[in-house]
């Protein structure tokens, strides 16, 4: 089934977990934007929302958590939100594949990769599982693996970064075009992941696919994604291309962000960490901008106003001090 | 401070129903580590740098080779007579959450090794008060809002900050950090690098830091000893800022090509050197331990195992039969 | 900084565990239930008898009555109130399970905790004598010490119980020792030169506490069971009044499964017992809460 890689659009989604204070906002009023064919990093620290986000691509938002606002439209499913029971299962996988995080650790350890290979096709109701499986072996030796051998075995008996290739395998294997990847190099070191970013990089171009790649390493970021998204406390306070965002970023966050990565070269002192920590689901301010407490640029509509994303061009920025200084 | 000579430690794998299987962890690896200096060690997950971290620290005992602390060999004394010394270097952990007790505050973590230290010394109970607000003081915390808390209740780099204030109470000479830095937030870390630096300069404690990320490593002082280590085997060592400007090694050359360029930040070095992948896990006796995945490699590779060596001219040591210097690392853009 | 302030902290810290303590237990209604059934057997364990005099008085003209007004389990063959017959007789039962529940736990713990921390041939060797005893066959065992030793005080009783019910707790707690002892803040403690008694005492067993907790209750549940169905047997004289006793008698002398009269002698121990169960089973839901900080905090 030929597949046109699809365009995701979010909209004003608001993802809330029920607490013992009331229901608290992970992710508050965010818009997102996946060009068809692109891929697309959203960059965030502890407590940022962007696996919820992520989730909620699938409508996977388990309670206490539950979308609560919003829109999901993906093309050729139309709004996730709205989906549910066999719907929503068919969505998944046959339209988004999901890699999750540390899908090194979520293969069943009791059955061979192609036992679950062949369970994933029965769930689907795939008919023709040899061609599955025939998909597989080539997407496994796409990757560099000796696909039947893996198929054959059990998860111990992989390394970390061949679990990552079964897993990003598993997800594409029924023909997915968009495709998630939740914090995909954590836990592997670092030839390992650059080896898998180069794959996930190529089998993008090759499939055509629509990617989305969620992590907190920016490095990650930088060597995949077209276009970068910054997740702060729920919200996205900078999105735009990639290299334009590294660049010459515009929000305090993600200039801060960038400014305490340690780097190779370079004076070591001109490198600060950001102060104070980021915010946890009860600490996030509900009113104002969520960054205000550890920006040097704070002002006293921060305080009470919550900013806006407003577009630069292919950038948007969600910032008073520099929605101020562009009107200037 | 403390020296190591030709240490080598070989695990016994159980798990296999045939006969166990060894695994070398470590190959006869040389050491130096002065009074008050920092040294990094570097690597893949797995090539022995955090066994040698802790064999350092005394947390394990290694099979073969030498260790002397401030110049008295461990081997002369016996079991129970190293432990003053080794207790000396303290060991930080990866994960703050698990090298905190979760059922004790930080006033009760704080108080047990403080408690023992006024009974060795003579002290009072106002002195362990005292010395608990110094410590965590020393570490950038405030006291009198930290010590009533438990450990969930505080952020990664709190936590951290409380286990090296941990250890600190002891007056340390040296801080065993394993991938101290890698469980906690990118915007934060440098919080920690800096405060390693910090009692460096201010207390003359010696820093080893061990990581698999090398940008890192050079925060914790530019006067710092880089050791590059694969399978076991120390292949480049040298001062950090020379290693990453003119890595010889092919490992250590592979290693600075995989870390992420930052795209429109900074462009991708000169010469990236991308190592062959193999699926092979094994180890051949002899010849190269790299050669296996080195792109460079040659027949004479295979034959002999080569050794540390000196490079012409500069303080930097390699174990590679074909070294050759290459520019691999991002440089940043506008800046040359 | 000075005493002052360390002695403030300890204080405070001991009464904001209580108020944990209070707050884990109001959270679920099913908890404080319990601890009020607990509560309850407890003063009828201690306090009870007090209220009845040594020998309960025997109503000739009211035997084997069915429950009334007057008696609200009726009578048993003597002509004696059932209900303060279970009274009279919860506190042999309670007795022995208190006596059990302290063996089970010093002796299970110590040898865990020995077990766990030490390993190697200590291990082993602990390990396998606690296998043997596991593999005896309590009840049977139990059976044959009958013929030869009577039972008569609840100390005694409870005594041989928690000789034999330790084996469950020390697994527990020899499993958890193995993992903890793994943990970074065991190895930071033996790093920084801490006594191998301040380790075990202040950081692995806080953190086994309900671990412990909850495998002693569970093995005085055991032997609540134990010494009732060995009473319920008849192996053991009717000199000792008790819920086991009452049973006894209830199905061998007074009929009670034939005819009805004789139900509330039957129902009114077996509700006991399933009561103190259900109390100590609610108690137990909350141990876990209890004993983490993360959790009791919240």
């Amino acid at each position: 089934m030929a597949q046109q890689a699809p365009g995701v659009r979010i909209d004003g989604l608001t993802v809330v977990y029920k607490t013992p204070a009331g229901e608290l906002p992970a992710v508050r009023n965010v818009s997102l934007e996946l060009a068809s064919g692109t891929i697309t990093g959203v960059v965030g620290e502890s407590g940022s929302g962007k696996s919820t986000l992520a989730l909620s691509l699938l409508n996977a938002v388990q309670p206490p958590g539950r979308i609560s606002q919003g829109t999901v439209q993906i093309d050729g499913l139309g709004d996730v939100v709205g989906l549910r029971g066999n719907d929503l299962r068919k969505a998944r996988g046959a339209h988004i594949g999901y890699v999750f995080q540390a899908a090194q650790n979520s293969l069943n350890p009791l059955k061979t990769v192609g036992k679950q290979l062949l369970d994933l096709g029965r769930s689907h109701e795939v008919e023709d599982l040899p061609a599955l499986v025939r998909e597989a072996k080539e997407l496994l030796g796409r990757m560099g693996l000796d696909g039947a051998r893996v198929l054959d075995s059990h998860q111990h008996e992989l390394s970390g970064g061949m679990r990552q290739r079964v897993g990003i395998m598993l997800a594409l294997v029924l023909n997915a075009h968009l495709v998630v990847l939740d914090e995909p190099t954590t836990a592997l070191d670092m030839i390992t992941q650059a080896n898998i970013l180069k794959i996930v990089r190529e089998v993008h171009a090759e499939r055509g696919l629509t990617t989305l790649v969620i992590t907190h390493d920016i490095g990650v970021v930088a060597e995949v994604a077209d276009r970068l998204a910054v997740m702060y406390g729920g919200r996205i306070v900078e999105q735009g291309p990639t290299r334009e965002v590294l660049g010459a970023p515009s929000h305090p966050y993600t200039k801060g962000l960038i400014r305490a990565i340690p780097r190779l070269l370079g004076d070591i002192d001109e490198a600060q960490a950001l102060p104070g920590r980021p915010p946890t689901l009860t600490t996030v301010p509900k009113e104002g901008c969520v960054f205000r407490e550890r920006c040097a640029l704070r002002m006293d509509v921060c305080d009470t106003v919550d900013p806006e994303a407003v577009a630069h061009d292919s950038r948007i920025v969600a910032c008073h001090a520099v929605t101020v200084k562009e009107h200037a | 401070m403390i020296t190591g000579t030709g240490i080598t430690k070989t695990f016994k794998q159980r798990g296999s129903v045939l006969a166990a299987r060894e695994v070398q962890a470590l190959r006869g690896v040389d050491f130096a580590i002065p009074k008050g200096g920092a040294a990094s060690f570097i690597g893949e997950s797995g090539c022995g740098k955090t066994t040698l971290g802790r064999i350092i620290a005394g947390l394990e005992a290694h099979d073969g080779g030498e260790i002397s602390i401030d110049g008295t060999a461990m081997s002369s004394l016996k079991p129970k007579a190293r432990q003053p010394h080794f207790r000396r270097i303290q060991m930080i952990h990866q994960d703050p959450y698990s090298a905190l007790n979760p059922t004790r505050t930080v006033h009760q973590t704080l108080n047990a090794p403080l408690t023992l230290r006024a009974k060795q010394t003579g002290r009072s109970k106002a002195w362990i008060e005292e010395r608990a607000a110094e410590v965590l003081n020393l570490v950038g915390l405030d006291a009198g809002s930290v010590l009533g808390r438990y450990p969930h209740q505080l952020s990664g780099g709190m936590r951290q900050r409380v286990v090296i204030a941990r250890a600190l109470t002891v007056d340390p000479d040296m801080l065993v950090a394993d991938e101290a830095t890698s469980m906690i937030d990118v915007s934060l870390r440098l919080g920690i690098l800096g405060l390693l630096k910090d009692l460096r300069e201010r207390l003359g404690v010696s820093v080893l830091f061990i990581t698999h990320d090398v940008a890192t490593a050079r925060y914790i002082g530019d006067d710092g000893e880089l050791y590059v280590i694969y399978r076991g085997q120390v292949v480049e060592r040298g001062p950090v800022d020379t290693i990453i400007a003119d890595p010889v090694h092919p490992y250590t050359q592979s290693l600075l090509s995989a870390i992420p360029v930052l795209h429109g930040l900074e462009r991708p070095g000169d010469d990236p050197v991308t190592p062959t992948e193999t699926l092979d896990d094994s180890v051949q006796d002899e010849g190269c331990l790299f050669a296996r995945r080195c792109p460079f490699r040659t027949d004479a590779c295979t034959a002999k195992r080569p050794l540390l060596q000196l490079t012409e001219g500069i303080p930097q040591e390699h174990a590679c039969i074909h070294p050759r210097r290459r520019s691999v690392v991002a440089q940043p853009i506008g800046q040359e | 900084m000075s005493a002052v302030v360390l002695q403030s902290t300890t204080a405070t810290m001991r009464r904001n565990f209580w108020s944990g303590v209070w707050r884990v237990l109001k959270r679920k209604p099913s908890r404080m239930a319990g601890v009020v059934i607990i509560a309850g057997f407890a003063f009828m364990g201690v306090f009870g008898p007090m209220f009845f005099p040594d020998q309960l008085p025997g109503n000739p003209d009211a035997i084997t009555q069915p429950p009334s007004w007057a008696h609200w389990f009726g009578t048993d063959p003597q002509g004696r109130d059932v209900l303060a017959l279970v009274i009279t007789g919860s506190r042999y039962v309670l007795l022995s399970a208190a006596v059990t529940a302290v063996i089970t736990i010093v002796i299970g713990t110590a040898l865990g905790l020995f077990s766990g921390f030490k390993r190697g041939r200590w291990d082993a060797v602990l390990m396998r004598i606690t296998d043997m005893k596991l593999t005896i066959p309590g009840l049977p065992l139990l059976l044959v010490l009958a013929t030869v030793w009577k039972f008569s005080s609840a100390v005694q009783m409870g005594l041989v119980l928690g000789l034999l019910g330790w084996g469950g707790v020390a697994r527990a707690v020899r499993a958890q020792t193995l993992s903890l002892r793994e943990r970074g803040f065991i190895e930071a403690a033996r790093g920084l030169g801490l006594p191998t008694t301040h380790i075990i005492g202040k950081e692995l067993l806080p953190s086994m506490a309900p671990y412990i907790a909850m495998n002693t209750l569970i093995s005085v549940t055991g032997a609540v069971y134990s010494q009732v169905g060995l009473f319920f047997l008849g192996v053991l004289p009717y000199e000792s009044d008790n819920w086991g006793v009452m049973l006894n008698l209830a199905v061998f002398q007074a009929g009670a499964m034939i005819q009805p009269y004789a139900l509330g002698y039957l129902l009114a121990p077996l509700l006991a017992i399933l009561l103190l169960t259900l109390g100590i089973v609610l108690v137990v839901d909350a141990m876990d809460e209890i004993f983490n900080p993360r959790l009791r905090e919240e």
